[in-house]
């Protein structure tokens, strides 16, 4: 068997309901005597997989499932409240890609700024600058501030930033939701490449196709738990079958807010 | 708890830098939009600001030189205190979508955060130790040095204040008001339009762990009165720093790990 890249035990998360959280000096003040209600939501509860070398694996569920989290916490840019992770790899990730750039500069110091906070080195990104943004199909609008950018272009570029970043392991959101044909077409073909020449790859997606088609084996998560986990086709098939069975909609696998009183 | 296991796998110190260097490089281009224009504006602000006010209190006010030139260091140097806490306390929201992009370390937003109040004080002394040298009562270069010593103090006390703050301020969505109030109360603590002495002796001691107060005292000794601060002086100040420092550090330790929890 080829060994392990990434190693997930036992992650657990709850948040804080935001609503009830107290985010201000002020509050902490002025509401120091009055009791401290929380609402906590657990996102995860005791997750476990791994991943292994040259292996792609996909992750399916239901929004507010427990998937963006888990990637997040694979990240390394949340941190679990129990369990752990152990990573024997470099991880890239594509997260939320969409939103999030400097709108007063150009495309090409949003590239540096991006590509650098993923580990890249600026002699590496100013060789890549001409690729990703031919990439993205954006070399007229390099020079272009941000601010004036469309939601979809803002989104292409990131994901050509990204997927020039990738070291070893790239892990991916929704990646074959952006853009038009021509560049969805890119992305699988640059997936495609970066999976034959043995990155390893964690993708999430809900679209049970892209999972059967690009991934060898899967999990299904529901409730911040794993359901089901096998051949990417069967879990697949397990999704849609939780998306039309009416009885999915059991309170024992939606997320449970747990109330209690805390000072 | 998330181990990487083989070293190695997190970018090193080269591809950080560039991340350094993009950062100040992308900061400065969006205060001064573009970059020849902008730096003949930061060049300019210090050098203005450095004759309106010497016009200001030589004509219109009338004062004593030794006066005009106690004030002018005084509130130059509360401004970059001022300015550079401001920006450091703001800037992990500020960059907040670099934040959720990958897992890196997010106290270099922190510290680059000050760069371009860093290049205003630079910028600022020599303006003003040319003004010296001009009007015939150049500083020793012992004393000259000794300044620097004083800057590297100021900006080291900065950064430690800005690395508890950026962290505190994601989870206190208020703090940037309360520090407005407190640094604006500060400006008449430390001692920048009112001389020392006429405050009774007892509370010389407080007035010196407000942090600017030692730093700009020592600068007019050194710079205007050509004395040489005590050695006692010198180490309280140095350990005032690295308490600071310190301080700062610990509390980014304890929060930066959560911080994009908060975003």
């Amino acid at each position: 068997m080829k060994p392990r890249v990434i190693e997930a035990s036992g992650i657990s998360k709850t948040f804080t309901i935001p609503s009830v959280r107290r985010d201000t000096v002020r509050e902490h003040v002025l509401d120091f005597f009055r009791p401290h209600p929380s609402e906590r939501l657990t996102v995860l509860d005791s997750v476990s997989f791994e991943l292994r070398r040259g292996e792609s694996l996909g992750l399916m569920g239901r929004n507010g499932g427990g998937k963006s989290t888990l990637l997040k916490i694979i990240s390394g840019i949340y941190q679990p409240d129990r369990g752990s992770v152990t990573l024997n790899a470099a991880v890239t990730p594509i997260l939320e890609l969409g939103v999030g750039w400097n709108p007063d500069l150009d495309a090409i110091d949003n590239i540096e700024l991006l590509g650098t906070v993923m580990g890249m080195t600026l002699r590496e990104l100013r060789a890549a600058t001409a690729d990703i943004l031919a990439f993205a199909d954006l070399e007229r609008f390099a020079k272009l501030e941000l601010r004036h950018y469309s939601s979809g272009m803002a989104a292409r570029l990131a994901y050509a930033v990204a997927f020039h970043a990738v070291r070893d392991v790239l892990i991916l959101d929704e990646i074959f939701a952006v853009g038009d044909a021509g560049f969805k077409e890119r992305c699988q073909a640059r997936y495609r490449e970066l999976h034959r020449s043995g990155h390893s790859m964690l993708l999430v997606s809900h679209e049970p196709r892209t999972i059967a088609t690009f991934c060898d084996r899967a999990l299904l998560l529901e409730g911040g738990r794993i359901v089901k986990a096998g051949p990417a086709s069967d879990v697949a098939d397990a999704y849609l079958a939780l998306l039309t069975d009416p009885s999915s909609r059991d309170p024992e696998i939606e997320p449970r807010p747990q109330r209690a009183a805390r000072r | 708890m998330i181990s990487a296991a083989t070293a190695g796998l997190r970018p090193g110190r080269a591809q950080y830098s560039g991340l350094v260097w993009t950062l100040i490089r992308t900061d400065f281009k969006t205060r001064y939009h573009g970059t020849v224009g902008g730096f003949v504006w930061a060049l300019l602000k210090p050098l203005t600001m450095f004759v309106v006010l010497m016009a200001v209190f030589s004509y219109v006010f009338a004062s004593e030189r030794q006066y005009k030139l106690d004030l002018i260091i005084g509130l130059f140097l509360y401004e970059f205190f001022q300015e550079s806490t401001k920006m450091g306390l703001l800037s992990l929201r500020a960059k907040g979508y670099l934040l959720n992009k990958a897992r890196f370390p997010s106290w270099i937003v922190v510290i680059t955060s000050a760069s371009n109040a860093v290049i205003t004080l630079v910028l600022f002394s020599v303006v003003l130790i040319a003004f010296l040298a001009m009007t015939g009562r150049v500083p020793s270069p012992v004393h000259v040095a000794l300044y620097a010593v004083y800057l590297i103090h100021y900006v080291a006390i900065a950064a430690g204040f800005s690395l508890a703050a950026s962290v505190l301020f994601m989870q206190y969505r208020d703090l940037n008001q309360v520090w407005e109030v407190i640094s604006h109360a500060g400006f008449f603590v430390a001692p920048i339009i009112y001389p020392l002495q006429i405050l009774p002796e007892r509370v010389h001691a407080y007035l010196y762990l407000w942090p600017p107060t030692p730093i700009i005292l020592f600068s007019r000794s050194v710079l205007v009165d050509g004395r040489t601060p005590s050695l006692v002086a010198h180490t309280l100040l140095t350990a005032e720093t690295l308490v600071i420092l310190a301080l700062g550090a610990l509390v980014y330790r304890l929060k930066a790990p959560r911080v994009a929890e908060h975003l």
